[in-house]
């Protein structure tokens, strides 16, 4: 689950990090008040869940709380690579020039099978442009996932990284976020830039945060900072059905038993020349009922124009699948035809229901291909 | 002969009164694996399918002296599950559990291997976790430790298979018997971040098993792992190794159901995949059916 900047910054601040000072405000005149407030130079700042906000426009510098307004009714409601900012972060700007930007971030590292600590003397970039850029100036340090990070490793780190300033508040800086990544199940925390001043004070200007869906039964703090913005709104409504689903661009809708096997589904529809409309796993054993859901859920997103179920029937049953699409189609819901490969236990019931129900909106085919060229035909009419 | 388990291994199930761990312990008796008990804490002295169930671990060993612990326990203490058998000494643990925090994964992960370590320096066996998030493993025609359909692996081959996906394993072992070529073990090492075992780790065990001609590694988008194991198969290597890679035409950044299968930035991705592949000789089959293609070719050369 990924969080907001705010969100990020605030959480932070509780494991005692220096974080700028800053308010969430959404309209130009709450921008406006802030600003006043805060009495000097402020930084507005779209919340939106994704990166390059600066390079879009939604990062504007404001010397004046009447120039804070004006860049603040830009920002609010603009369009960033498909999302709409509803919310702006207020903070004090910072005179960049009198000082220095660094990185510091904590990641899931399964080559490590732990966090990896991540550090570099360049700033203000993102991690992975640097990643591909210039590998050799991150400095990487696996983190012991039960003792967490030491004070004097973060140092180690930091001097590594070539960092300028207090070393040891940096350092500390740096073990307070460590023990921030493992105590809250983090999947990534970034401080970027990690601004250290004149002084040699560090202060954390910008943050990521994403936290591991897994261990949300732990933080119900957590939880309660979910916003519906950070996800499609039917990816929100297959995580009330236990779904795993991510909305992709195509007009194929597809559904199957197992992440693998869905995975796989989406290339050979890449692959017969088609576009896959999203990923739906439905995990395994699935009867009737869940597949009847499943079937809904595709259909309530107007690009699908066909659907490709691809079962390998283990626990799986072949006619509890049948069921399910013959039961959306008695219904009246299934209004786009449903291709389906369906291998594996109970495959000849399966066979049998369909003949029944003899109907051109579903039919069943024993290969994946044929099935897949069969859904994107279809999508393509 | 196969690697890891065979027909004597003695199985315990950890979770074994909850719904999945009730079924699949029914499934592989029917396999015909020797499962000999079960833990569920707070229901010692009951009886499932006639075996008996202990408070803990440590009592289950005490009495019947399993190889193997499989655990069904629920996310939550899935990990606390783990390091209880490797604690009580149990020297393979095989965790299907899906969804267990990545944290607990890493701590758990960091102290088994420990205690492998400390196994191993003392002259014992070590301790292996496989998992979390997998199918589990099966030595055709002999056991079963794990949640796979019966069915496909009833005939003994001489094709070993790892792979990241449950259904994706069913799948290929499902061509290789139809095929006539058949597994020999399939390891199922899970789709999470932070595993047990990779692939990497189980390739030397093909390597040396008499019984296995050639491997197939079903591998996905997200991690390193596969680099890794072409890494492994290049240097020290000499049986043949075809792979398949699932999601390669997944975006960046979106998880593709598997917790592990993300493309972050450069690290992940297809082509770096395909790449180390590559560069190891090890062919990659486009699809799933040409693995058998491939494989086929490589076998009668």
């Amino acid at each position: 689950m990924k969080l907001h900047e705010y969100q990020g910054k605030e959480l932070l601040r509780r494991y005692g990090v220096n974080v700028q000072d800053g308010k969430v405000a959404y309209t130009p005149d709450e921008v406006r008040t802030i600003a006043n407030e805060y009495g000097q130079a402020v930084v507005v700042k779209a919340q939106v869940y994704v990166g390059g906000r600066g390079k879009a426009g939604g990062v504007k510098f404001s010397t004046t709380p009447d120039k804070a307004y004006e860049n603040a009714e830009k920002i609010l409601g603009m369009d960033i690579k498909g999302l709409t900012v509803n919310k702006v972060l207020v903070t004090r700007a910072v005179d960049i020039d009198a000082g220095t930007e660094y990185y510091v971030g904590m990641i899931v590292d399964r080559n490590v099978q732990s966090f990896t600590l991540m550090a570099c003397a360049e700033g203000g970039m993102e991690i992975e442009e640097l990643a591909a850029e210039r590998p050799e100036a991150i400095i990487r340090h696996r983190v012991d996932p039960v003792t967490g990070l030491r004070p004097y490793e973060a140092r180690e780190v930091a001097l590594k990284a070539g960092f300028k300033g207090n070393l040891n508040k940096i350092a500390d800086m740096m073990v307070r976020m460590s023990k921030a990544a493992l105590e809250l199940d983090a999947n990534l925390v970034e401080i970027n830039p990690l601004f250290i001043d004149e002084k040699g004070n560090p202060l954390a200007l910008d943050t990521k945060f994403d936290v591991d869906d897994n261990a949300l039964f732990r933080h119900p703090d957590l939880v309660a900072l979910r916003e519906s913005e950070a996800d499609h709104p039917l990816e929100i409504e297959a995580a009330k059905y236990g779904f795993a689903y991510v909305k992709l661009e195509g007009s194929t809708g597809v559904l199957g038993n197992g992440a693998g096997i869905v995975m796989t589904t989406l290339d050979v529809v890449n692959r017969v020349g088609g576009k896959p409309a999203n990923f739906l796993d439905i995990g395994g054993g699935a009867r009737a009922d869940i597949v009847y859901n499943a079937v809904k859920l595709v259909l309530k997103d107007p690009e699908v124009k066909s659907i490709f179920i691809n079962i390998f029937g283990g626990i799986t049953r072949a006619d509890e699948v049948a069921k399910g699409v013959i039961q959306a189609l008695n219904e009246g819901i299934l209004t786009k035809p449903v291709r389906m490969r369906i291998a594996g236990t109970a495959e000849d019931e399966a066979k049998a229901l369909l003949a029944d129900v003899n109907s051109d909106m579903i039919k069943m085919y024993p290969d994946m291909f044929q099935a897949a060229e069969a859904a994107v035909a279809e999508a393509a009419k | 002969m196969s690697i890891l388990v065979n027909k004597d291994s003695r199985i315990i199930v950890q979770g074994i009164t909850g719904r999945e761990g009730l079924n699949h312990t029914q499934a592989m008796l029917a396999f015909g694996s020797k499962v000999v008990g079960g833990v569920t804490p707070g229901k010692g002295g009951q009886e499932v399918e006639g075996l008996p169930v202990f408070n803990s671990v440590q009592q289950a060993v005490d009495a019947l002296h399993p190889d193997v612990s499989i655990i069904f326990v629920p996310p939550a203490g899935a990990a606390d599950s783990v390091l209880e058998a490797a604690h009580a000494g149990v020297e393979l643990i095989v965790l299907i559990t899906e969804g267990v925090p990545t944290v607990d994964m890493m701590k758990a992960v960091q102290e088994v291997k420990s205690l492998d370590a400390a196994s191993r320096a003392g002259g014992g066996k070590g301790i292996r976790l496989i998992g979390g998030n997998c199918p589990g493993l099966v030595s055709s025609g002999e056991t079963k430790i794990g949640i796979m359909p019966n069915r496909i692996y009833e005939k003994k081959g001489r094709i070993g298979l790892i792979s990241r996906s449950g259904t994706l394993t069913y799948e290929s072992a499902k061509l290789l018997g139809d095929a006539g070529l058949g597994c020999s073990t399939t390891v199922g090492i899970g789709g999470d971040p932070v595993i047990g075992t990779t692939f990497a780790d189980v390739l030397p065990l093909f390597e040396q098993d008499p019984d296995t001609d050639a491997v197939v590694l079903i591998g996905e988008i997200g991690g390193a792992d596969e680099e890794a194991a072409a890494e492994y198969i290049a240097s020290h290597m000499k049986k043949p190794v075809v792979a398949f890679i699932s999601g390669r035409s997944a975006p960046v950044g979106k998880r593709m159901g598997h917790a592990g299968a993300i493309i972050m930035g450069n690290v992940g991705t297809p082509e770096s995949k395909l790449a180390a592949f590559a560069a190891a000789n090890v062919p990659v089959a486009d699809t799933m059916p040409q693995i058998i293609e491939l494989l086929k070719g490589i076998l009668n050369r």
